[in-house]
This record gives C-alpha cells, sequence and structure tokens, in this order.
C-alpha cells in the first residue's frame, strides 16, 4: 500500500519531489565530499611529511653559524634524533627571469637550496626525493601553477640559465602562509650563485618524540644559540600545509548545512499543505482507529524514500567530484593512504543527512496528534486558521493600490506559511552580504591596522642581513632630504627575555620607535606614549595572561625593567605575537627593521619604490597595496571567489524557491484565484498580489538580513580574522554593493522568480475551482 | 425587450477521446434585458456549465456568446474582467468569500480594485445593502463568525456592490435550510424589481417557481421552456405555479 501511495504522490506534485530530492542530493554530495576531503587531506598531508621527513623544528637565521657549538649542543640534548643546518641562499626576486616576467614583485623570500642529505627533502611529484643534475632546477609547484614557469621552459638566476626539469613538492615552505619559496638546484650551480644572494640558514632538528617538542624549544632559546629569524615548529607545518584546502573543506560543509535547510524547509512546506489538503481524511483514519503512528508511517515512508534516492545519488555523484577537488591535494602532498576510510565516513555523512531528514520529517508529522477527528470531519479545516492582521482593514486603506494591499494583507495573515520563504531569503542576504564585507574588509587599505602597523603608502622591510641598525639609519637619513615624503617612521624591531613567575623565561619581540606617526587603532587602552610603557599584540597578551594596567617585567641590559600595559592591538603579522614601546635599548638582539612612510603625493609610490629599490638593494621595497596583496593576495582572491560563489549559490537558491513557492502557493491558493477572478479581478491584478507577497517579503528579508550580516556575520568574520590575531574587528561595509546592489539584485531574481512561478494564474479556470 | 445576453450554438465538452462529451450540446438561447430567468435539469445536464458560458467565465469550443452585442470569445481576459466587475454580479451555492478578509472588505472587494479613491462612499453603499439585506452590523466579523444564510446574503451584497445589469446565480439556495431559501428569494424577486436581470440555475420547483422564465435543460440541448410570467407575492398562487411546473417538468421525464 505504501508504494502505491508514494507513488500516487509523487505522480500529483513532481516538482516539489524533484526539488526535494534534488535538495537531499546536493547535500549528501557535499557531506561525502567534506568528509572525502577531510580524510584525503590529513592523510595527504601525514603522506608528505613523512616522504619528506619535515623537520619538528626549524629555527632560521640570517648571520653567522656556530656549527660545532650547534652540533654539541644537539648531541647533548637526549630529545634530538637528527640535526642539520641547510643553507637557503636568499636571491632578490627580480633576479629570476624567466621567459614571462621575473619575480620583481613577488614579497616572498625566493631562494636556492640543494638537496638535504639526512631529512627535510624537496620531493617531486610522485614523492620521491629528487636528485638535480647540474643547469637543472626544480621550481616550487605554485609558480608552475601561476604560469609564470613551465617545466622544459628555462629560467635565469642571476644571469644563470637554468632548465626547468619539473615541480617540487615542499612540506616546510609550500604553504600560501609561508614567507619563503625554496628552487632547488645542484650544489656546483648553488656554489657559483652563492655571490648573488644573501646567506641563511635553516637549523633545523628532529627529536626521538615529537612530545618533547616544547620543552626541546624552550631549551634550544635557554642555550642562546642561532635565532635571527622565526622559529617554525612540526604541527605549524601541519596547519599551514591543512589551511587552504581546509578553508575549502569548511565552506563546503556551511553550504552543505545550508542545502539540508533549504530542504528542511522545503519539506516543511510541502508537508504542512499537504496536511492541510488531507485534514479530512486524517480525521477519518483517527476516527477509524488508526493510530498516529500509522497515519504517520504513510507519510514518512515517501520522505525517508525521497531521502534514501537523493543520499544515494549524491553519495554515488561523489565519485564524480572527488577527483576534481582532490586534485590540488594531490598535487601538492600526494595521494592518501585512507582510502578505505575515506569511503567509509562518506558514507557515514550521508547516512546522517539521511537521518536528519527521517528525524526532522518525523517531527513534522508530530502535529497529528493535535488533530481532532470531529473537527476535521466536520469542517474539514483545521480550527483557527482563518484571521490574522484583522486590523489591516481593506476598507480603510486609502495609500496603496488594492493589489498590493491583498498581497501585503495575506503574508500578515499566514505568517507561518511565509515563514520558510522569508527564512531563505535571510540566508540568501546573508551569505551574499557577509563574505562581501569580509571581502572588502580584507581588501581595503585600513586593514593594515589589523597586521599591527599604522595605514600608510609605502614601506621598507630590512630584515635577514646584518647591521640593520646602520642600513635603516641610511635609508631614513635618504628619506629625510626627499621631500616626495610627509612623514616616516623607523621601527625597529628587537627580542627581549620577558620575565615571568613560573617556568621559563620567554622571548618577545618589541618593536621600538614613534608609534604616533602612524597611529594604530588599539583594541584596548593607547599606544605606548611615555618609556615605561608597552602595548601588547593580542596573542601576546592571551599568552602572557596580561591586560591593560598590568606590569611586565623586560630583562634589558640584564637588569629588570618594569613597564606597565598601556595598550592592546591586533596583529596578524609575524604569528600575531609582537609588543610595541617607545624605550631606547642599545641592547637587545634586532630582529629587523621597517619604515613606513607617507608621500605627500600618493600616485608617485610606483616611482619611489623603482627608485628606493636601486638605490638600497638589501632592503625590500613595497607599495602598501602591494604588500597586503602579496601577503593576503591569495586570501583575498579566495575570499573574492568565494563572494563569487556565495552570490551565486545564494541567488539560484532563492530563484529556485521562490519559483517553487510560487508555484506550490498558486496551486494552494486556487480557489481564492477564482474567486477573485470571478468578480473581476484580472490575470494581472492576481500576479500583481503574488509580486507584492514576494516583495513585501523580501524587503523583510533584506532588512534581517542585512542586520544579522552586520552582527551575526561580523562576528563570524571577526572570529576567522581573530584566529590568526586580531581581537575586536570592523567590518568596512561597501554602501554601494551591500544597501544598493544586493537589493537590487535580489529584488530583480524573486520579481523574476514570482512571475514564472505564478504564470500558471492565467491557466485557473473560474468554473473548475468554483464550481460545487 | 433588448437583447442582453445571446448565444448562437454553443458547443462545450469535456473529457477526451472516446470518453469525449458534448456538455453543451448547440444551445441557442437569448436572455432580455430585465428578465428573472431559471434554468433547470437533472445533474449533469449541463445547467451550471451553460451559466458559466454565458457569462463568460468559461470560453466555449464553438458557437459564440454576446452580451449587450459583443463577441465574449473574441474578449481579451481583461475586458472579460472588467465586463465581470462592472456590469455583472455572481452569486454561488456557497459563500466564495475570502477568509483572510472581514465581511465588510469582502463585499467591498470587486469595486475596490479601481474604486479606492470614492473609499467613503462605497462603505456607505456596502452597509446600506447590508441594511437592506439584512446582515448589518456583521462589517467587521470574520466570515467564520456568520451563519449560511448570512453569508449568502453577503454574497448578494457583494454581487451588488458594482451596479450590475445581470446577477448570475448557480444554486443559491442550494446550500440553505428553506427558511432562509424563502428569504433569499424573496431578495432576489426585490432586486429583480430595480430592473436587474437574473439567471439562477437551480433544480428546486420552489425556486424556479418564482421566475418568470423557465429553461430546462436535457444532456446539453434546451428540451423546453416555460413562461409563467413574473410573479407577484400578493396576487399570485405560488402553490399552484408550482404545480403547474412540477407537470411541466414530469413530461419532459423530469
Amino acid at each position: 500500500m505504501y508504494y502505491r501511495v508514494i507513488r500516487r504522490d509523487i505522480k500529483k506534485s513532481k516538482t516539489i519531489t524533484l526539488a526535494i530530492t534534488l535538495f537531499v542530493t546536493a547535500a549528501s554530495l557535499l557531506v561525502a565530499l567534506a568528509a572525502i576531503l577531510i580524510v584525503n587531506l590529513t592523510g595527504a598531508i601525514d603522506t608528505l611529511m613523512i616522504q619528506s621527513k619535515t623537520p619538528h623544528l626549524t629555527q632560521m637565521h640570517a648571520g653567522e653559524v656556530d656549527h660545532v657549538r650547534l652540533s654539541a649542543f644537539a648531541e647533548q640534548n637526549k630529545a634530538v634524533e637528527d640535526f642539520q643546518v641547510v643553507e637557503f641562499l636568499n636571491v632578490d626576486g627580480g633576479l629570476f627571469d624567466f621567459s614571462n616576467g621575473s619575480l620583481s614583485g613577488s614579497v616572498k623570500d625566493n631562494g636556492l637550496s640543494v638537496q638535504s642529505e639526512k631529512f627535510d627533502f624537496l620531493l617531486d611529484l610522485n614523492g620521491e626525493v629528487i636528485t638535480v643534475s647540474e643547469g637543472e632546477i626544480y621550481v616550487p609547484l605554485t609558480y608552475l601553477q601561476s604560469g609564470i614557469a613551465r617545466v622544459g621552459g628555462t629560467v635565469a638566476v642571476a644571469g644563470k640559465t637554468f632548465i626547468i626539469a619539473g615541480p617540487l613538492r615542499d612540506s616546510q615552505m609550500q604553504p600560501l602562509l609561508s614567507s619563503s619559496k625554496r628552487f632547488l638546484v645542484n650544489r656546483n650551480d648553488f656554489e657559483t650563485l652563492k655571490q648573488f644572494g644573501r646567506l641563511e640558514y635553516l637549523i633545523e632538528f628532529r627529536l626521538h618524540d615529537l612530545a618533547d617538542l616544547g620543552a626541546f624549544q624552550a631549551a634550544y632559546t635557554k642555550a642562546g644559540l642561532e635565532s635571527n629569524g622565526p622559529t617554525l615548529t612540526y604541527p605549524l607545518f601541519r596547519m599551514f600545509n591543512a589551511l587552504s584546502d581546509g578553508l575549502m573543506i569548511a565552506v563546503i560543509l556551511m553550504i552543505s548545512v545550508l542545502v539540508i535547510v533549504i530542504a528542511f524547509l522545503c519539506i516543511r512546506f510541502t508537508l504542512l499543505a499537504r496536511i492541510e489538503d488531507d485534514y479530512r481524511e486524517i480525521g477519518v483514519m483517527k476516527a477509524l482507529g488508526l493510530r498516529v503512528a500509522d497515519i504517520k508511517k504513510i507519510y514518512l515512508t515517501k520522505y525517508l524514500a525521497l531521502a534514501a534516492a537523493g543520499s544515494l545519488f549524491g553519495y554515488g555523484l561523489s565519485f564524480v567530484f572527488r577527483d576534481t577537488l582532490l586534485a590540488n591535494i594531490r598535487l601538492y602532498m600526494g595521494e592518501s593512504e585512507n582510502r578505505s576510510l575515506a569511503m567509509l565516513l562518506g558514507i557515514l555523512g550521508v547516512f546522517l543527512v539521511f537521518l536528519t531528514i527521517g528525524i526532522y520529517v518525523n517531527s513534522v508529522l508530530g502535529r497529528f496528534r493535535n488533530i481532532s477527528p470531529a473537527q476535521a470531519i466536520r469542517f474539514g479545516i483545521s480550527a483557527g486558521k482563518a484571521g490574522g492582521a484583522k486590523h489591516l482593514c481593506l476598507n480603510k486603506n486609502r495609500l496603496i493600490s488594492t493589489n498590493v494591499f491583498l498581497g501585503i494583507k495575506d503574508v500578515l495573515a499566514r505568517r507561518g506559511l511565509y515563514v520558510t520563504m522569508l527564512t531563505v531569503m535571510v540566508l540568501a542576504v546573508f551569505i551574499i552580504v557577509v563574505p562581501k564585507n569580509l571581502h572588502n574588509t580584507i581588501s581595503s587599505k585600513s586593514f593594515i591596522t589589523y597586521m599591527g602597523v599604522g595605514e600608510s603608502d609605502f614601506r621598507i622591510d630590512i630584515q635577514q642581513t646584518d647591521h640593520i641598525a646602520a642600513k635603516a639609519q641610511e635609508i631614513a637619513t635618504a628619506m629625510e632630504k626627499d621631500t616626495a615624503f610627509s612623514r616616516f617612521v623607523v621601527l625597529t624591531t628587537k627580542t627581549f627575555q620577558v620575565k615571568t613567575e613560573e617556568g621559563p623565561e620567554e622571548l618577545i619581540k618589541v618593536e621600538l620607535g614613534d608609534p604616533s606617526i602612524f597611529p594604530l587603532t588599539y583594541i584596548q587602552g593607547h599606544a605606548p606614549t611615555s618609556e615605561n610603557e608597552i602595548a601588547l599584540s593580542v596573542l601576546n597578551s592571551k599568552e602572557l595572561g596580561k591586560k591593560t594596567g598590568d606590569v611586565l617585567t623586560l630583562i634589558i641590559n640584564n637588569n629588570p625593567v618594569l613597564f606597565t600595559i598601556c595598550g592592546i592591538y591586533s596583529d596578524v603579522t609575524h604569528g600575531g605575537k609582537s609588543a610595541k614601546a617607545v624605550f631606547s635599548a642599545p641592547s637587545g638582539e634586532i630582529m629587523w627593521s621597517v619604515i613606513t612612510a607617507e608621500l605627500s603625493d600618493p600616485t608617485l609610490v610606483a616611482g619611489k619604490v623603482a627608485e628606493y629599490t636601486g638605490r638600497f638593494p638589501y632592503a625590500k621595497v613595497s607599495d602598501i597595496d602591494e604588500f597586503i596583496l602579496q601577503t593576503y593576495g591569495g586570501t583575498i582572491r579566495a575570499i573574492g571567489k568565494a563572494v563569487y560563489i556565495a552570490t551565486g549559490i545564494a541567488l539560484t537558491i532563492t530563484l529556485l524557491i521562490t519559483l517553487l513557492f510560487m508555484r506550490m502557493l498558486v496551486a494552494k491558493d486556487r480557489y481564492s484565484i477564482a474567486v477573485m477572478k470571478a468578480f473581476g479581478f484580472t490575470n494581472s491584478d492576481i500576479r500583481i498580489q503574488y509580486a507584492a507577497r514576494s516583495i513585501f517579503i523580501l524587503a523583510l528579508g533584506l532588512l534581517i538580513g542585512t542586520l544579522l550580516a552586520q552582527t551575526l556575520g561580523g562576528m563570524l568574520a571577526g572570529a576567522v580574522i581573530a584566529s590568526f590575531g586580531a581581537a575586536s574587528f570592523k567590518l568596512i561595509i561597501n554602501p554601494v554593493s551591500v544597501y544598493l546592489l544586493c537589493p537590487l539584485i535580489m529584488t530583480v531574481v524573486v520579481l523574476a522568480a514570482t512571475i514564472i512561478g505564478t504564470q500558471h494564474t492565467g491557466r485557473i479556470t473560474i468554473s473548475e475551482n468554483i464550481k460545487e | 425587450m433588448e437583447n442582453l445576453i445571446s448565444s448562437k450554438n454553443i458547443i462545450k465538452s469535456f473529457g477526451m477521446g472516446i470518453e469525449k462529451r458534448n456538455i453543451l450540446d448547440g444551445i441557442s438561447v437569448d436572455i432580455h434585458q430585465g428578465e428573472f430567468v431559471s434554468v433547470m435539469g437533472p445533474s449533469g445536464s449541463g445547467k451550471s456549465t451553460l451559466l458559466y458560458a454565458l457569462s463568460g467565465m468559461d470560453h466555449v469550443d464553438s458557437g459564440q456568446v454576446t452580451f449587450q452585442g459583443e463577441d465574449l470569445s473574441a474578449l481579451k481576459e481583461t475586458r472579460l474582467a472588467d465586463l465581470r466587475r462592472t456590469k455583472m454580479g455572481f452569486i454561488f451555492q456557497q459563500p466564495t468569500l475570502l477568509r483572510n478578509l472581514s465581511i465588510l472588505d469582502n463585499i467591498m472587494l470587486p469595486t475596490l480594485r479601481d474604486g479606492r479613491k470614492n473609499i467613503a462612499a462605497l462603505t456607505k453603499k456596502a452597509k446600506m445593502l447590508m441594511e437592506k439585506t439584512g446582515v448589518a452590523g456583521l462589517e467587521n466579523r470574520d466570515i467564520t463568525q456568520a451563519s449560511g444564510g448570512q453569508l449568502q446574503r453577503v454574497g448578494i451584497c457583494r454581487a451588488l456592490m458594482g451596479d450590475p445589469k445581470i446577477i448570475f446565480g448557480d444554486e443559491p439556495t442550494g446550500a440553505l435550510n428553506s427558511t432562509a431559501a424563502v428569504e433569499i428569494m424573496s431578495l432576489l424577486a426585490e432586486i429583480h424589481r430595480t430592473g436587474v436581470t437574473i439567471l439562477l440555475v437551480t433544480h428546486d420547483i420552489k425556486v424556479a417557481a418564482k421566475t418568470a422564465r423557465v429553461l430546462f435543460i436535457l444532456d446539453g440541448r434546451i428540451a423546453g421552456e416555460k413562461l409563467p410570467g413574473v410573479y407577484n407575492e400578493t396576487q399570485d398562487n405560488l402553490k399552484a405555479r408550482e404545480e403547474e411546473l412540477t407537470t411541466w417538468l414530469a413530461g419532459m421525464h423530469f
């Protein structure tokens, strides 16, 4: 019997059945893909890191290295399994000359390396350790993907021509967030080119047990060994490698949740309409003594059948799409070894979707309990359904056209019915506006303030070189004389030891210089103004457990000096851990210097970048826009893409749901439409009424959606940014796109869907729908 | 008398293939200005279909229906809607009122489509009609808060709002008890006396006996026509009219 009921039901409502099945299919597809991707990503990262034997700790260092002292430390420390010092020849981007351009615009530190002997191997696409011949070069995958390099082509490095033998996988430096990129050459070529770059060292350790990493890191710091450069650890490499594909998985999961919610809304609407239609029959069945569970089964069976079909279909489809989505992971990291686990988790995910739908349908059907058989049989309708919005009287309306009034009144009178559509519109607005706001914020110039730097036009980085202070001074002197600059400041970052009450002393990077020239927005407190004040970045304040007003002790010239914490600011650069102060200290090791400047005529920036790059080859000079783009370019582009995708998805969903909803509504309202037509309302009158309903709901949706996007969406976006080290995060809204374009495009879509969806009103004949 | 509606050889069929059946099978009839006509016939004979065809609510397959000389089948949907709103009034077996609107709003709905500027005058008129039909005081009630007889009167008020030339009634007393039915028929007679043409479909001899002209339909054709003349409550013997009609119908095997 169930089979017959289902067949009859599906035949009666083909469109909606198809729509629900499609939504379940999409949800299952996405969940299955997300599961497969998660397993493959973690598996592939493991494969990559095992194959390349990624170091457990890498200390980057610019300057001399005392090999004997380092070896002695490694030998004495029981945790160390293996140790090596890898050379990295930092070559200016401009010296990499590909046939279709150089890397001069790159803010990454591009450099040459030779293959390691013990671990930290650079791999080819088969996961094999590359052996490179003279005259050959292996290029980071990203440059082959961006199209600047091609296998078989050539690249001249500082005038020496190499044949590009292939791409390389680099478990340490290939993630987008890594600031350096390694090219692999033969030892002889490396030696030849040594004079054209600055030699830096990667001091690398493998430990017997990764659990000892924290203690080992502390021991290394305490030993006062080479540390002029960032320290990176195995978990950090893992996270960096997971980040970009991890974000994709997060987005897929978010979309699948959205699709499931929409499927729920569709199911709810059709189910409620169906229950209303069958009200009398349900009453009769109850009167005849059928149990609620028996009646529920009839309806539940249909939806379970649809959910099962959708789930299976979705899982099947995931096999078609997974290779495309896995391509990036496979290319950068190789195969995962957990194939069967991926399949299993995919099935589990799909089953979860199926189960959720079953539980949801069952809960909606719970209202069968409230149907009184007597009332259902006598009246055929549920009690107390009419009415609502009683205060809105047509005979008192002088302002708006009768059709528009009737449309709005219907929405207010049957609020429950329209909740579905409103929810979809709120969601659509939300998923258009939030990524848009995020994109706008990240790509705006003032986003730099979250990077712990004031707003400026121009930036010079002097790092990983010797005599940093003198070099910075040299540039500053030149800038002093240059009238093109309206203001500039030299900020020097030094490391100091922090005295903590318990445990080992930690190192903290403090940026010294006048913070008032390019002021920063502080989350709490203010910039340091006197010598005994210090401001901390969010992550540092968290890690040290300090807030404004607290006291921090630094060791300066071997003496403890007390500082009052005057402010907390966001910083998403350098791992988010920094501090700012104005005291002068001859001691403390200089990490780097940054000169930020503003030009009196901002159009001169490009010229000045070229000029200063030429004059001071040891410094990295960049236009601030370009600096942001290079640092966050990938993220900005990814979010930009997400904006398009989210907008596309949101508009498609709005179109589909409005269309479906209008068709269902017209079918449900046949009687009222026939009555109105009998009394002289034209088809276009009726369609205007429906358009008024959709526009009214859209207006509400836009209002709620935009408000939510501003509040909840702001918090969400804030959480994303906060994970990088910015605490308070203010969305920068582009009013034209958020308050004008988004509503406009939504209106066009909703109106189009309404017009198409209500086409059938013309076919509703009075005689068939009104005749007794 | 002037012809208000005229149909020539109208055919309307339902079903497909061998199940196809002419529900109206070549009906030609004239309804004159000021007439009070009823259409009788067994179930499925095509009475209601004829009413829908003559009012332009349903298209015919062939033949022609003219209203005041305008060919309804040649008219656009908007013109047909205009005609229904400004020249015709309808009363159905069920009250066909919209659930979302109050009783007063339901009455005013057709005229408010383009008469929003005269809202005060229209409200006054609606209240006057409600007074006349005995439903005054129900203005702001919900349609679920009135009896079937009351709702049918409300339907009559709505039909009269646009000052129609003709009122079509599809079994207007069919869902009412006998007292309410008598009252509704008196009301219709009163409306007829003001010059409005009335065309009713009914299977009730008591209703038909109060009309001036009775058409009998069988298998989609007009099988007979009787002209009892305008009924005068004070002078005419209703019982005698009913008996005469019964005898006539019996002769047609009804």
